[in-house]
């Protein structure tokens, strides 16, 4: 008896390599295959080529960090995104018209060990980016708190529809952001009246300016050049326009300016 | 709908119905924007500067623009007041919301102010800044700043900085009329100039807390086009 | 499956002759009365709160001004009900004489035409026809706004509307349009076909299924009211202490709210006890059709969320009214306090919208592929997964806010989780296709373009979800396309596909086919050049509800108003069909696709209660497929 059943499993039961090879060898399967590098390589270079070209110029570490998770997590769904879609792009290609239903197809209802690696698959992916974001979170955490020593504080306050900056250090008021590169800076955010969110675009950070209470944010600008400041919470009529200039400048230029504009460098 | 009787029609005629549906409803969508459109263009009629000789500014001889303006309180203090106004609102309201100054110009502007005032929510918008050396004359005196508590509305002049335009900010806070001369029907001139540069779009806006009663007093009348708001296009030529 | 019925008629009791109240009664007298109550009560309210001064009225305050237009709404919505006699019953069993049943029978609309739609008819297929026509007529307001603000966002310089103009119309476009999604699915195909589905012979509570369809309707036209106080300029968020300052049209935005959360929960809580008690006999929990479980699981999910944003709405009427100062920080309150309040409702809310919309699709893939749904159980699962999670992720909408920076790292791992639920219904669609050769028709075109829509959408939400991208991302542009992509791209596909499935049961006729291939096409490839421009203009940084821009977002811009015009003209194509359709379309046979679930064995009309005698029912209905 056992020694029967051996031997016909032997002849009738494909290995596991067998099967395989017979899995790909079918026409919807290697379709599907192609499709699915079609896809993921569309994905990845969707990722790679239109942040990048999209995106302002990066000028801290936080901006630089918003990037490569848009561009990383872009191109880590590739292949998900390529599975799906070209499941559903050879299933398309199947289709079936008139009027009246095509053939049952087969009735399968479930299939427990792909619902199982799809969850887990899911879960992993989840992890990954979990794990990515508070990575970034916690490095960006202790770099503000090893750097507070030596950052300059700007006080930014919203009012319906204007910024203004005030700098404590250096004794000046300003409706413009001007900053020195390399130094680290810790924007206090407040509001004289709604919400207003303050954006200053090309350093990749935001935090809400709410009335009576003070928001904090800190970055460290890496490179000299033009920044944006805008409004990112709707505050009434002019939110539009609630925008200004200003620039990452060397310190020298940086302490000139300051003094130009009545303050004190330190 | 009761009973599905066969009540179909020919392919023609279903094509043409298709095809009106759809030149109405598109003339339905334009008809809302049309009168959408109407409805917001009137409230901002075009003012505009006009040239007079020239000035030099920095070692630059500069086109010398001019225009002028009032700013008059609510109805209700008006009536109580007295004050000859061009035309009423219920609220205070600057005489011109769409002004239009030309390009690389010095502008010269006149406010003949008449309403009273209180406190600035931010302290900022009580210095003057952008104008020639950041100042301004009140009744023919210079000065760089007020008291933030004894402004009434300012003119805050801003716009889109990012766009291929050039930077413009000018922040004038016109001096309260003290209530005892309110009832004189008082005023204060207030005349500051400044320098555009290339073409552009703007806006300008108070900064005065002037919408009583709301939260931050920045609602009603702050909340509304063309009282205490307005465009400024700058045009070449 | 089997079912069993028979075709025997039922006698019908003589309509009560002397004529009781009741049928006198129809949305007209609701209209007058509900305006002659509002018109009183104005009156006496503006009486009890002007001043004078010498004689002449002093204007009213903002407070007392928000006093006197809330009482007028409220009273609108109260009398409407009244003169439609919505407390007709109610009153009835306080005096402890109930209906007849004669008049129960006239309540249902039997024998009275077309009459019952303009009635508070308890019928549950009226019912659903009254929700399709308010949701396709929401759809179209919302629809023109959104035109408006393309057309307006088509080129810099802001030439189209004045802000105040263009802050309504994107806040109004917002809040019409969650109102249309939240009920696009559960409203028409919930209330006509849902019942007919679990072997029902109506809803659970009749009366209150027509309460939550006339309740809605009150809130329409005080919508539309905000445009003629001033308009609103907060966004459909309605952030406090914005919302505090603004003028009267906020009003109606309140009072909106307020009488939608009573209609939702009415509705919410009759579809649920519906379905866990009127299943017929041998509809176990396995074998209830899954466009059954995901709108349950979605109005089970509006029950708790609704309640919270009437909450912060009757606290921002309050605010506004007697200066109670719950969210002005310069009284103790604070904004925050709103935006938690507002995103426990808001995230769920997300989830009613989209969980119907895919359970639609999900109802309609085996019928047209020929196969079982791919893993009943992981459907399942995905919808109380996501529903589960859905609860936990509010504040991923305030990383940014200060709230709590500390909480964000929290925040995140509850969000991002919700990629797992939402993987298994990827899993459920793409294992239902496999192999499969689909019948392509409207309902399973719209499962494709749910497909790709829902993946950008999911994958944009992914680094929505990343705090350091949100840093960036947060209240730009980006987050509007990403949103779009989920709620339009997503659920509207959804309810469409699932209209054009149900439409031939709904009205006895075909939607015309041609007209739907041509608008779909319109629809979705002018959908992804519209949000493809959006998703440009935000990774360059322009902020969402700003009605000017730099020129450097002019191109993505254009690129977005084309896409919004293709769009339109499609919807446009879309209703000419389904109106063209009811009346010319081909007549419908019976079971036009060859499904198995229960709304296929009933003719049209659909008889007053459904089945002559309940089916029984021994399996479920995806026994679709062959071996096995
Ligand atoms: C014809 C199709 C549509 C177009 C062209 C369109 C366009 C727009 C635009 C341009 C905005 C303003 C963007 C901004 O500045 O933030 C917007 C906002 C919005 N849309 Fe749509 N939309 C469409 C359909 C929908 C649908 C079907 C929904 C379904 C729920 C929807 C929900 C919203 C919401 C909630 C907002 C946010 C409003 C706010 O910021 O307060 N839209 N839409
Ligand atoms: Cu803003
Ligand atoms: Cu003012
Ligand atoms: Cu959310």
């Amino acid at each position: 008896m056992a020694n029967s059943s051996d031997h016909n499993a032997e002849v009738l039961t494909p290995t596991p390599g067998e099967r395989l090879t017979h899995f790909f060898a079918r026409r919807d399967v290697k379709r599907t295959t192609v499709l699915f590098f079609l896809w993921t390589a569309l994905f990845v270079v969707l990722g790679l080529v239109f942040y990048p070209k999209w995106m302002p110029e990066i000028m801290s570490k936080e901006m630089k960090s918003a990037e490569s998770i848009m561009i990383w997590f872009t191109v880590i769904s590739a292949p998900i995104a390529g599975l799906v879609l070209a499941i559903a792009t050879n299933s398309f290609m199947d289709m079936h018209r008139g009027d009246n239903p095509p053939e049952d197809g087969p009735a399968i209802r479930t299939h427990g060990p792909i619902v199982a690696v799809w969850t887990v698959g899911s879960l992993v992916f989840a992890l990954v980016a979990i794990a990515w974001g508070l990575i970034e979170v916690n490095s960006q955490a202790v770099a503000a708190a090893s750097d507070a020593k030596s950052a300059i504080t700007v006080e930014v306050t919203g009012s319906q529809w204007l910024w203004t900056f005030n700098y404590p250090a250096q004794g000046i008021e300003t409706h413009e952001l001007n900053l020195p590169v390399g130094v680290p800076v810790i924007f206090d955010v407040k509001s004289a009246d709604v919400n207003h969110s303050f954006w200053p675009v090309q350093l990749g950070v935001k935090v809400d300016a709410n009335a009576q209470v003070t928001t904090v944010i800190h970055t460290t600008p890496t490179k000299v050049g033009v920044i944006e400041v805008k409004c990112a919470e709707l505050c009434g009529l002019y939110h539009a326009y609630m925008e200004t200039n200003g620039a990452v400048m060397s310190p020298s230029d940086f302490n000139a300016w300051v003094l130009a504009q009545g303050g004190h460098t330190a | 709908m009761e009973t599905a009787t066969h009540n179909e029609v020919s392919g023609g005629k279903r094509l043409a119905s298709a095809i009106a549906f759809l030149f109405l409803g598109v003339a339905v969508v334009a008809t809302v924007g049309f009168t959408l459109h109407s409805v917001s263009k009137e409230s901002q009629p075009k003012t505009y500067a006009t040239v007079n000789g020239t000035v030099t500014v920095d070692g630059k001889e500069l086109p010398h623009a001019f225009i002028s303006q009032s700013v008059f309180p609510d109805d209700a203090s008006a009536r109580a007041n007295n004050v000859n106004r061009t035309n009423t609102h219920p609220w205070p309201f600057y005489t011109d919301s769409h002004l239009v100054l030309p390009a690389h110009s010095v502008v010269t502007m006149t406010l003949k102010v008449y309403d009273g005032g209180e406190e600035l929510n931010t302290n900022y918008f009580a210095k003057v800044v952008g104008t020639i050396d950041n100042m301004m004359t009140v009744d023919g005196q210079q000065v760089s700043s007020l008291p933030p508590t004894e402004v009434q509305h300012t003119f805050t002049l801003h716009g889109l900085p990012t766009s291929t335009q050039e930077p413009l900010f000018v922040n004038v806070p016109l001096p309260k009329v003290q209530d005892a001369d309110m009832e004189k029907n008082g005023s204060h001139l207030v005349v500051f100039s400044f320098v555009t540069g290339g073409a552009g779009e703007y806006v300008w806006n108070c900064e005065y807390p002037c919408g009583d009663g709301t939260y931050a007093k920045f609602g009603a009348v702050m909340g509304q086009n063309g009282y205490m708001s307005g465009k400024v296009s700058v045009v070449n030529g | 499956m089997s079912t069993s019925t028979k075709s025997k008629d039922v006698a019908r009791p003589v309509p009560n002759p002397k004529r009781s109240l009741i049928t006198r009664l129809h949305m007209g007298t609701g209209v007058v009365v509900g305006v002659i109550l509002a018109a009183i009560v104005y009156y006496l309210l503006k009486k009890s709160l002007l001043t004078y001064t010498d004689g002449a009225a002093d204007p009213l305050s903002p407070h007392d001004n928000n006093i006197l237009l809330l009482g007028t709404m409220f009273t609108w919505s109260i009398g409407f009900m009244i003169g439609i006699g919505a407390l007709i019953g109610p009153w009835r069993w306080l005096v402890g004489k109930d209906l007849t049943d004669e008049e129960i029978l006239y309540m249902a609309g039997d024998g009275q035409g077309v009459k019952r739609y303009f009635k508070y008819c308890t019928d549950h297929k009226v019912v659903g026809i009254q929700y399709l026509v308010g949701v396709m007529t929401l759809l179209g307001v919302g629809g023109t706004m959104a035109m408006m603000i393309r057309t307006s966002l088509a080129r810099p310089g802001a030439h189209f509307v004045t802000p105040t103009v263009y802050n309504s119309l994107v806040g109004l476009h917002g809040i019409t349009m969650i109102i249309a999604m939240i009920i696009v699915a559960t409203g028409p195909f919930g209330n006509y076909i849902m019942p007919i589905m679990i072997g029902a012979y109506d809803m659970a509570f009749p009366r209150l299924n027509a309460l939550s369809w006339w309740v809605l309707f009150t809130a329409i036209p005080v919508l539309c009211s905000a445009w003629f106080l001033g308009g609103i300029p907060t966004g459909w968020t309605a952030y406090a202490p914005l919302s505090i300052q603004a003028g009267p049209g906020m009003n109606a935005f309140i009072a909106t709210i307020i009488i939608f959360a009573v209609s939702t929960a009415v509705a919410g809580m009759n579809i649920t006890t519906t379905v866990v008690a009127m299943r017929t006999k041998g509809m176990k929990w396995n074998r209830v059709p899954i466009f059954v479980i995901g709108s349950t699981i979605s109005v089970a999910l509006a029950i708790p969320a609704f309640p919270t944003f009437m909450v912060s709405m009757i606290m921002t009427g309050l605010d506004r009214t007697y200066n109670t100062g719950f969210f002005d920080a310069n009284m103790g309150g604070s904004g925050w306090l709103y935006a938690n309040l507002f995103w426990i409702m808001g995230h769920p809310e997300v989830y009613v919208i989209l969980i119907p919309g895919v359970a639609a699709l999900m109802e309609i893939a085996p019928v047209f592929v020929r196969k079982p749904l791919f893993s009943y159980n992981a459907a399942i699962m995905g919808f109380a997964g996501i529903a589960g999670l859905s609860i936990l992720v509010w504040a991923h909408h305030m990383y940014i806010a200060g709230w709590a920076p500390s909480l964000n790292g929290a925040f995140m791992v509850t969000t991002e989780m919700i990629s797992i639920p939402t993987g298994l219904l990827f899993l459920v669609l793409i294992g239902t296709l496999w192999r499969g050769k689909p019948w392509m028709k409207l309902p399973m075109l719209s499962i494709f373009a749910f497909i790709w829509d829902f993946l950008i959408g999911g994958i944009t939400g992914i680094y929505l979800s990343d705090v350091p991208a949100d840093g960036y991302l947060h209240g730009s542009m980006f987050v509007t396309a990403h949103f779009h992509f989920t709620l339009m791209g997503a659920a509207l596909t959804g309810a469409i596909g699932g209209l054009a499935y149900w439409y031939p049961k709904m009205t006895g006729r075909m939607l015309n086919e041609r007209a739907g291939y041509i608008s779909f096409w319109f629809v979705q490839i002018g959908f992804n050049v519209l949000f493809f421009g959006m998703f440009m203009a935000g990774a360059e940084g322009q902020p969402r509800r700003v009605l000017d821009y730099a020129a450097l977002y002019k191109n993505s811009n254009l690129i977005s108003t084309i896409g919004a015009y293709s769009v339109g003209i499609g919807m446009i194509i879309l209703l000419w069909a389904v109106i063209h359709s009811a009346r010319h379309g081909k007549v419908a046979p019976m079971n036009p696709w060859g499904a198995k679930t229960l709304e296929w064995t009933v003719p049209y009309p659909v008889p007053l209660t459904n089945f002559d005698e309940l089916p029984i029912i021994t399996s479920d209905p995806y026994g679709y497929g062959k071996g096995k």
